[in-house]
């Protein structure tokens, strides 16, 4: 009795609950498209309509060259400028647009005898995968663009190729590290990142010229298929040069305490340990290494190190640790140590970091936007593609992509040299960074180095 | 065979872990069992508690083991409102309306902590020592967040069974138009419960924060929601003192099945991932209790 009254009475209660939650809801997000709103305007010129169109602000900066130029060549771009991947989808364009604008006022791209500039053209994925996918379609169909950089990260590169292999449009990766897309066998998609796979070889390379005799390797990753690709790459890569592997096992994305998985590495006895994910589980990893007492001449960490708030977390034990990296922005690429057989193309660093700055400035409005490896892999790709329509002497993106074969290019990224077959990068090196005294610093390789590495660790061996 | 070290050392992890298992738990089985309400949101109220705790230590040098009582105060705080503003209507609701409810307001929390917090993982070092025993090394802060743990559930268990206050609860939890008749005024014993099932959950997960010290972050508590979930239905959905037990037991699970998932790999040579799979054992364990106790194992 009670009980089915009492129903009645709440369900209008429930009613009124429900309407109050909405009103609530309703209001905090009106709050937030106005803050968001502000935030649009002081950040990005215009919202949503500045994708769409890109470079007639620039015209006015390169006038003079401009009357030169026979036509426009466009390079059509799915990048993330909200949503989860911002940041770096933000500093991919940033990073383009500076190479774009060098080449411009380099005198563009020279084919047939005639001299093209070069425009990108790009719109706002939001870091969504369907988006992705209208985006490719429209640059294609719509806007005629024959070459295409991949949006940011594996997963959203994953969804745009199958859309330009449908249409035979050159498409570049520059943010998606991933093996996988390119065991695909698409024709038309390439990448001028190191892949997942080779991600800890230049590390295994540096251990190896530090510490000849060294043997035991200890191999600890965090259960995703990024991070798995890695170690699998690392397992194999360490037996190669003739290191024992003598410990490799995952955790799970949400593991509380690794404590147990860690005194297992610790009893495995290893002189070098590699691994770890992403940057919430390689914080972790770092501190409870430390807690269960696990020593080691050298910690290498994927993504996490790379992050400037890693030493703010974690204070004294983050130094020495050591991560690899596709770029970084005190590395000494310079057309004075150009490997033999590469040839130099593109921007100097410096040049690059003063297009990068102008253009974060001044186009996008963000004078902060700081410089990391997301814009550098993005230039590389404009850089890449500008060199293969040069070797080519063609427009055309099959003769284009038979040209990216040739290629041995050594830019202000490093070398880029793709495998004809499947597209995969095989030249890049990865950089190897270490934490020294709460400063990152490039410790390999040697030739482009800025500090010596700390080896074997003081902290984490002992000493 | 098995290194003695590692067993030790998952049987210390076990209980040192089970302890926070047991005392997020209790928050969400407070409020079960006498509210009769499922709170989907409770992540958010463990991601509240854990930075409290990092605020407090990284920006005022609170010690870490004060920041415990002041998450409780403000999750005692944050229930009664929040009672008194959603989950009252909510009490005898039908479960979709509770579940829909709380779960908005635990998205709710997580998206405006992402929003004045950023979406940034953050973490402290508090770094009091440790002591080696047997080769296995025993990290003091996380000892000290057990016995935290221990202690809030301790107060509860007395607060329940010493008390006028935990008279009159057990009364409305065991029949709530028999409470009435007897003078109870059972909506402010439901406040009261909301409060105090909060603020366990707030202090719960400033107890997390004083044991990881890494990883804070908006959504953190996603995966706490799960476990603490499996952990309750697992001690009889309502019962106070078994979801501690129940917090130990599942601690304990998971470090046998990693031994022995371990042991699989390195002397059968069989190639799997033991860490990984030791979630699946839990969940196997809670189908099992699910079929041969389906009212919990603490339940009496």
């Amino acid at each position: 009795m009670v009980r089915v009254r009492r129903g009645a009475v709440t369900s209008n209660r429930l009613l009124l609950a429900a309407a109050a939650i909405v009103v609530v809801i309703v209001l905090v997000a009106a709050a937030l498209l106005l803050t968001g709103g502000e935030r649009g305007a002081t950040e990005t010129p215009q919202p949503a309509a500045p994708a769409e169109t890109t470079q007639q602000e620039t015209t006015p900066a390169a006038a003079t060259p401009e009357e030169e130029f026979a036509g426009t060549i466009k390079i059509g771009a799915s990048l993330s400028l909200s949503g989860k991947y911002a940041v770096e989808g933000t500093r991919s364009l940033a990073g383009a647009l500076a190479v774009v604008e060098w080449i411009n006022d380099n005198g563009g791209i020279e084919v047939g005898g005639k001299k093209y500039k070069i425009e990108l053209v790009y719109y706002d994925d939001e870091s969504n995968p369907e988006r992705v996918i209208a985006i490719v379609e429209k640059l294609i169909t719509e806007d005629g663009v024959k070459f295409l950089l991949a949006p940011y990260s594996s997963g959203l590169t994953a969804k745009a190729a199958p859309v330009a292999e449908k249409y035979g449009v050159v498409m570049v990766s520059h943010g998606g590290a991933s093996d996988k897309i390119f065991q695909q066998g698409y024709r038309y998609v390439v990448q001028v990142l190191t892949p997942a796979s080779r991600y800890f070889e230049s590390t295994l390379d540096m251990v190896k010229k530090l510490d000849p005799n060294l043997k035991r390797i200890a191999i600890i990753y965090k259960e995703s298929e990024f991070a798995r690709t890695v170690a699998e790459g690392t397992k194999k890569y360490a037996e190669q040069l003739g290191f024992e592997v003598v410990f490799f096992e995952s955790y799970p994305a949400d593991a509380t305490d690794l404590t147990p998985i860690l005194t297992k590495l610790k009893a495995a006895n290893p002189e070098v340990i590699l691994g770890g994910g992403h940057f919430k589980d390689g914080l972790l990893l770092v501190k409870q290494m430390r807690e269960v007492g696990v020593k080691a001449k050298l910690i290498g960490i994927l993504v996490a190190p790379a992050h400037p708030d890693f030493y703010k977390e974690l204070g004294e034990i983050a130094n020495t640790i050591v991560y690899p990296s596709q770029w970084e922005p005190s590395v000494k690429y310079a057309p004075e140590n150009t490997p033999s057989g590469f040839e130099w193309y593109g921007p100097t660093i410096d040049e690059f970091l003063d297009y990068y700055n102008k253009v974060a400035a001044e186009k996008l409005n963000k004078p902060d936007l700081g410089v990391s490896y997301h814009a550098a892999e993005a230039g590389a790709a404009v850089l890449f593609i500008a060199k293969a329509i040069e070797e080519a002497q063609s427009l055309d993106p099959k003769v284009v992509r038979e040209a990216m074969n040739g290629l041995k290019l050594y830019t202000f990224f490093g070398k880029i040299q793709i495998d004809p077959t499947t597209g995969l990068q095989i030249a890049h090196d990865m950089v190897v960074a270490q934490w020294q005294e709460g400063k990152k610093v490039v410790i390999w390789p040697e030739a482009v180095a800025v500090a010596k590495p700390v080896y074997p660790s003081p902290i984490w061996w002992g000493g | 065979m098995v290194d003695p070290t590692l067993v030790l050392s998952s049987a210390v992890t076990a209980l040192l872990v089970g302890s926070i298992y047991g005392v997020l738990t209790l928050g969400l089985n407070i409020v079960f069992g006498v509210l009769r309400i499922v709170n989907v949101g409770f992540g958010a109220f463990v991601m509240l508690g854990a930075y409290t705790t990092y605020f407090l230590y990284k920006d005022y040098g609170v010690n870490p083991i004060l920041t415990v009582p002041i998450a409780f105060a403000e999750g005692l705080v944050l229930g009664y409102i929040l009672y008194y503003a959603a989950f009252r209507r909510l009490v005898g609701a039908p479960e979709l309306a509770t579940l829909l409810a709380t779960f908005a307001v635990g998205v709710l929390i997580q998206e405006l902590a992402r929003i004045f917090w950023s979406p940034d993982v953050r973490g402290f070092i508090w770094d009091i020592g440790g002591v080696e025993v047997l080769g296995v090394r025993i990290v003091y802060s996380k000892v000290v967040a057990a016995i935290l743990a221990v202690a809030i559930v301790a107060g509860v268990y007395l607060l329940f069974m010493k008390t006028r206050f935990g008279l009159a609860v057990r009364a409305v939890v065991q029949d709530v138009e028999g409470a009435m008749v007897v003078g109870i005024n059972v909506e402010r014993i439901y406040a009261a419960s909301m409060a105090l099932g909060i603020g366990v959950t707030v202090a719960g997960g400033s107890i997390l924060a004083i044991y990881l010290q890494q990883g804070i972050e908006p959504y953190m508590g996603l995966p706490y929601t799960l476990l603490a979930f499996v952990i309750a239905v697992m001690a009889g959905l309502g019962s106070i003192v078994g979801s501690f037990y129940a917090g130990i037991l599942f601690g304990f699970f998971e470090s046998a099945s990693f031994l022995a998932f371990s042991m699989v790999k390195d002397f059968l040579g069989v190639d799997i991932i033991p860490y990984v799979l030791t979630r699946s054992a839990a969940f196997f364990l809670l189908l099992l209790t699910l079929l041969l106790k389906p009212e919990g194992l603490f339940r009496r």
